[in-house]
């Protein structure tokens, strides 16, 4: 998995352009989050429901490495098998191997973020085994060489004529057509024929409930349903926060992703497995494989504050919401996740060092928060994220890795902070700083400034410094 | 005291004293003026004062006041953030009420102060102890002098942007809303997204130009669709914002502070 965290503000200025050009691509976030809205209001007392999403998901992470022993040897009762994989070079090794031992040609794939996030399409492919997603919006992204463009929706920027010119270049179909039932049609005929001779299957996983070892996968179009059934063997890919306390959890928490994610009461299909085909049962897996992927968690996780980011239970509300996600979308965030939630959980996963524009491009708006189910406080974690980089001690104390702040910014903190604390100083530091500022000024607007301050001016003016400040005019009285 | 045409003489207020329900009249409303105001906008500022005095406030100003701190804060420098958090304590620590015609700085006071002393104990109870006595303007007007009428009149249409912190920091919305429902003359429409993020962000402005841009353009988009003469909103951030881009692109469009528009039609309504 290509990783351009550090490319954020080039590639956010380029999908700005793209959206100046397609203006309909900053209408669909919109369109979701509205429908959220007035789904969310059908639960009796919505800000009582949302609570109650949060604290599950607080004492889900409180008592993790309990819940997920527990889980383990519930699991494994079921008759499922489960794999701990600290990397995603192990995960992958793993689900490689052994699809090669079960000797399958390919692989069919139900939608899963953390399996784009270990890359395991590419590790797949570069065995020879050949990976096909079986979700529509993945199976578009797959075929164009892509990564999400959205969390739930990965191909909702893909506009219908690209979609026919790539099926019609792969030849699914053969009559050029923009109807989108048509289109979803001649994929579905091309899947058809995968899952009807699938041997190996891989999907994600939603939910895992520790009291019965069972899965949960939510989805509207079914291939998580078919991934998990045609094939002999199943694996299930999970990263080790998703599991919850108990049953009760896991439905109120279906509930709450179901409206928060796509404005639906319930998706189209839930499905629950405890573990594969039992004897007196007459379809299902031969195999039910549980791959539980670390990948940077367990040491996040010793860090009580940027813990809170991975309560996320990946409804994409706060994409949906996000005014910055709105002008930008999915790319510039420069992996698999985008968004608030994308901006909480990356930075501590791939360090601070490399992904300094995802906790600093946030205007700390607040609106992530105000509609997260888990009960996220996303720009609390911008701002903590921020100190730590400052801080000297992220290096040492925290495993982050954090990068030095350039010295002019460092140094004018420092002053800043001492005249902050001193009147006299934080007058003068005004009196001085009054002629930089207005050196350019006509008419009491300041419209061009070069240096540090450039960005503000390059399409905002600025009230030129009063000749008198407040306090001025205030003693003079 | 000198007068001055900025600073009125306060209404008299002669029943006040008696009316025990009304009592709080006397208290002396300490106002803190945000950086933006007093460098940019001080005649924000100026009718902020006229206008808690028109509603039988006596605002004090302590000069010794310098920044909530919030920039420090939001650029992760934690260390002088407290520094500026320790002054403003020490300074308005005994204040019964302190008014600020900003909503972020006072969620600087009220919220991020308790958290970032939480290392300090004392520091960090009288940070708590400081902070239900920080009021954003219209909170300060509407909640504890229960005056919404100013006594201002304006024809026209206006309409309001609800800034972050103001709305989702604090949850202050009806508030303002009252204030321009009871000016005289003034019909408050609404604006599609009202509630989005102008853009400002402190130095996410001057750092991430190209989103900040479009943002800014969204937002005045949606203004102008509104069909209001006037937009109005309660964040001296979001005035730079939103009125730094409408000068240079919609000279015409007009963008103001809840203080300035209702202290400076006042006369007019009297």
């Amino acid at each position: 998995m290509r990783i351009s965290t550090e490319r954020f503000t080039e590639l956010a200025a380029q999908e700005i352009e793209k959206a100046r050009i397609r203006p309909s691509l900053k209408m669909v976030p919109h369109f979701l989050h509205e429908k959220r809205e007035a789904v969310l209001a059908t639960h009796p007392d919505a800000p009582a429901a949302q609570a109650y999403g949060a604290a599950i998901r607080a004492e889900a992470l409180a008592r993790l490495p309990e819940l997920l022993e527990e889980f383990e040897k519930k699991a494994t009762a079921n008759g499922a098998k489960v794999f701990w994989a600290r990397t995603a070079e192990e995960a992958n090794a793993y689900i490689v191997g052994l699809a090669k031992e079960r000797g399958a040609k390919y692989v069919i794939k139900g939608k899963s973020m953390v399996t784009e996030e270990i890359g395991l399409n590419r590790a797949l492919a570069d065995q020879g085994i050949e990976p096909w997603e079986a979700d529509l919006g993945e199976f578009i992204i797959q075929q164009m060489d892509r990564t999400p463009f959205h969390i739930v929706g990965p191909a909702i920027n893909i506009a219908v004529e690209e979609v026919r010119d790539l099926f019609l270049a792969k030849g699914y179909m053969k009559e050029p057509t923009l109807d989108p039932v048509a289109l979803g049609w001649a994929a579905r005929l091309f899947l058809r024929e995968k899952f009807h001779r699938a041997e190996f299957g891989v999907t994600g996983v939603n939910m895992a409930i520790a009291e019965t070892g069972t899965i949960i996968n939510l989805e509207n179009e079914g291939n998580i349903r078919f991934t998990k059934s045609s094939p002999r063997t199943q694996v299930s890919v999970m990263t080790l926060e998703k599991v919850v306390p108990t049953m009760k959890d896991a439905l109120h928490l279906i509930r709450l992703l179901s409206r928060n994610c796509t404005g639906q009461r319930i998706t189209a299909y839930v499905s629950m497995d405890s573990g594969p085909k039992k004897e007196d049962e007459i379809d299902g897996p031969e195999e039910l494989i549980i791959v539980i992927v670390d990948n940077g968690r367990s040491r996040m996780y010793r860090d009580q504050r940027a813990r809170e980011a991975l309560r996320c239970i990946r409804c994409a509300a706060s994409l949906n919401i996000c005014p910055v996600y709105r002008q930008i979308g999915g790319y510039a965030y420069g992996w698999v996740y985008s968004g608030p939630m994308g901006q909480v959980l990356m930075p501590p996963l791939l360090g601070l060092d490399r992904t300094q524009d995802l906790y600093r491009a946030s205007t700390l708006c607040g609106a992530c928060k105000s509609v997260c189910p888990a009960g996220i406080d996303h720009p609390g974690l911008f701002l903590y994220y921020r100190s730590l980089d400052v801080s000297a001690d992220a290096t040492t104390h925290r495993g982050f890795k954090a990068k030095k702040r350039p010295w002019k910014e460092a140094l004018f903190f420092r002053a800043w902070g001492m005249a902050a604390a001193r009147p006299w100083m934080w007058k003068s530091g005004i009196s001085l700083a009054r002629p930089l500022m207005n050196m350019h000024s006509q008419h009491g607007v300041v419209s061009r400034m070069r240096g540090a301050f450039g960005g503000w001016f390059r399409k905002r003016d600025l009230p030129a410094m009063a000749y008198e400040t407040f306090r001025e005019r205030w003693e003079k009285r | 005291m000198i007068q001055n045409d900025a600073f009125p003489a306060p209404p008299a207020r002669e029943n006040d004293y008696n009316e025990g329900e009304r009592v709080y009249l006397m208290a002396d409303a300490s106002i803190f003026i945000p950086c933006t105001v007093d460098l940019f906008l001080p005649h924000v500022g100026e009718a902020m004062v006229s206008l808690l005095r028109r509603a039988g406030a006596d605002p004090v100003y302590r000069r010794g006041q310098t920044c909530c701190g919030q920039p420090a804060m939001n650029a992760g420098y934690r260390r002088e953030a407290i520094k500026a958090a320790k002054h403003f304590i020490d300074l308005f620590g005994n204040d019964e009420a302190i008014v600020a015609p900003s909503g972020s700085c006072v969620c600087m006071v009220k919220h991020h102060y308790p958290e970032l002393l939480e290392d300090e104990p004392g520091w960090c109870r009288r940070a708590a102890e400081l902070a239900p006595r920080v009021y954003e303007l219209s909170q300060y007007l509407v909640d504890v002098l229960g005056v919404s009428d100013v006594g201002a009149a304006f024809t026209g249409a206006v309409t309001y942007h609800e800034s972050c912190h103001v709305l989702r920091s604090l949850g202050v919305s009806t508030q303002p809303k009252a204030l321009i429902s009871a000016v005289k003359g003034a019909t408050l429409v609404p604006m599609n997204q009202g509630d989005f993020c102008c853009g400002f962000g402190g130095e996410f402005a001057n750092h991430y130009p190209d989103i900040s841009e479009s943002m800014v353009q969204d937002k005045v988009q949606n203004y102008l669709e509104s069909g209001a003469d006037l937009l109005i909103l309660c964040e001296p951030g979001c005035l730079l914002n939103i009125g730094g881009y409408l000068g240079r692109h919609h000279p015409g469009k007009k963008v103001m502070h809840l203080a300035s528009f209702l202290a400076q039609n006042g006369r007019e309504g009297r």
